[in-house]
């Protein structure tokens, strides 16, 4: 017997909303269209009467789990139209607050993989581990979302050395408790038969859709902007990019597990080798020429993209803004096929997606 | 450090930089578009070669070719976009609807990016009168 069962817009599976449509015989998922559109703020028309000070409050704003690789992304943009260069000491501040940022989002996502496949007590370990990062992101910036790190030219807030040795204790504690959930991440039973062979993306299929971030690496795409591409010195930094080859959910719950040891390695370089000098080269609304740039950063979820054009003014001439969501979300029809209904929320909560950033 | 590189293009170009990009493994990594100060649309074809991104840009053309055969997803959901920020069409895509606006506001036509921000306050608040 064939059905169509709607998933969405709002569903309590869904942290936000989306809408899928599955195609379905009995309990078998024989294929699926997903539509957007709900979130949809016309950020990027906003984006055109905002000078390049307010588009940093804004783009922030596009998003509140990666809310430091927005600006972090537009700024770079800017920067190189203006060819301006911001110290080694923002650089790395930089750095230090997108891998944090990678830290909680990956911890958020592993928690809420736990939730959706019933294991409540490991989310609620995970969650609370994830409070150390939260507090760490907090001391330095003041705020747990919307960090306001990001300056054009720098970064908004220095690290003293007082708390830079805060940072690397709680890191050390972090990175203990990671050890133990990565343990149970990886080698249980209930979370291994509840996601392995489930929403199989194979390597083949995810280059030909061109999916990016820890969605890609899951099935053995090794792309990587901050290996590919290296921008605010992440040359400086040794570090790998864990990649697996099953494609299934429970590789996208192992690849953010290993990826996790590698932010934390990343962090711990950039904190131990914080150069001197200023962070940033003041505060003043720079003068931008005409021109036009595309800058790529690797946010948790994957290759966040802006492209800005100027006109010599104050403001975006236009500001075309894409997300990880972008080009992990259309993979999921396929996914979906030959699975069952019921692993329809997981699989498409799998891709970690941000529908808020998608939509803008 | 990142760079980029903008070529300008004519669209009869855009199909064979596809299929040549494609056959050396590059990735497709956006399609962008805007308006000029001339009213002439400018869509930018941006592929990532190595630590640059190539931006092979055609202006002032309403229809083109599209390049979904070739990209698959990676260009279908940015063309389908496009067509609705800016209102070009991309022959040969197969549309799914409207990504982000609901049909009845533009009578089916994509114009975001170029209607007053006014305009578009007015045409939202009258959809919920």
């Amino acid at each position: 017997m064939s059905y169509v069962v709607p998933i969405g817009p709002y569903h309590p599976s869904l942290e936000e909303p989306i809408h899928a449509k599955l195609y379905t015989e009995g309990e078998i998922i024989k294929d699926a269209e997903v539509f957007i559109g709900y979130n949809h703020r016309g950020i990027e028309k906003l984006a055109q009467e905002k000078n390049f000070i307010q588009t940093l409050v804004l783009v922030e704003r596009v998003c509140g789990i990666c809310s430091h690789s927005h600006p972090f992304a537009y700024a770079q943009a800017i920067e190189n139209i203006a060819n301006i260069e911001v110290p080694k000491r923002g650089q790395y501040i930089r750095v230090i607050m997108a891998e944090l940022e990678r830290l909680h989002s990956h911890y958020l996502w592993l928690g809420i993989a736990a939730h959706l496949v019933g294991y409540d007590s490991l989310f609620m370990h995970i969650w609370n581990v994830r409070e150390k990062i939260m507090d760490i992101l907090e001391a330095i910036s003041g705020n747990r979302v919307n960090y306001g790190m990001i300056i054009i030219g720098g970064s908004r807030r220095d690290i003293s050395d007082d708390l830079r040795r805060d940072i690397l204790q709680v890191l050390d504690e972090f990175k203990a408790e990671h050890e133990k959930i990565k343990e149970i991440l990886l080698n249980d039973k209930t979370l291994s038969m509840r996601t392995k062979g489930v929403g199989v993306l194979p390597k083949d299929v995810a280059i030909q859709m061109g999916t990016i971030g820890p969605h890609a690496r899951a099935s053995g795409v090794k792309v990587d902007v901050r290996k590919d591409a290296p921008y605010s010195s992440y040359e400086d930094f040794e570090f790998d990019v864990p990649v697996v080859e099953d494609g299934d959910v429970f590789a996208r719950v192992v690849i953010r597990a290993l990826e996790v040891d590698e932010s934390i390695k990343i962090i711990k370089q950039a904190l131990e080798n914080l150069p001197e000098g200023p962070v940033n080269l003041g505060m003043k609304i720079p003068k931008v020429p005409a021109g036009e740039f595309t800058q790529r950063v690797e946010a948790p979820r994957g290759q966040v993209i802006y492209y800005v054009v100027t006109d010599g003014g104050q403001t975006n001439y236009r500001l075309s803004i894409h997300v990880p969501t972008f080009k992990t979300a259309p993979t999921v029809p396929y996914m979906l096929r030959n699975n069952s209904v019921a692993d329809a929320g997981l699989i498409i909560a799998s891709i970690d997606p941000c529908f808020s950033c998608l939509d803008r | 450090m990142q760079k980029f590189k903008s070529i300008e293009i004519k669209k009869e170009e855009i199909v064979p930089i596809a299929e040549k990009m494609k056959s050396e493994g590059i990735r497709l990594l956006m399609i962008h578009g805007y308006v000029d100060k001339e009213g002439k649309k400018v869509i930018s074809y941006q592929y990532e070669v190595g630590d640059t991104v190539e931006a092979y840009t055609v202006k002032g053309e309403d229809v083109l070719p599209t390049i979904s055969h070739i990209y698959d997803v990676a260009a279908s959901w940015p063309e389908e976009e496009l067509h609705e920020l800016i209102g070009v069409t991309f022959e040969g895509l197969k549309m799914r609807g409207r990504l982000f606006l609901p049909d009845t506001m533009f009578e089916g036509k994509g114009q975001i990016l170029v209607t007053p921000l006014s305009e578009l306050v007015k045409k939202t608040q009258g959809e919920k009168e």
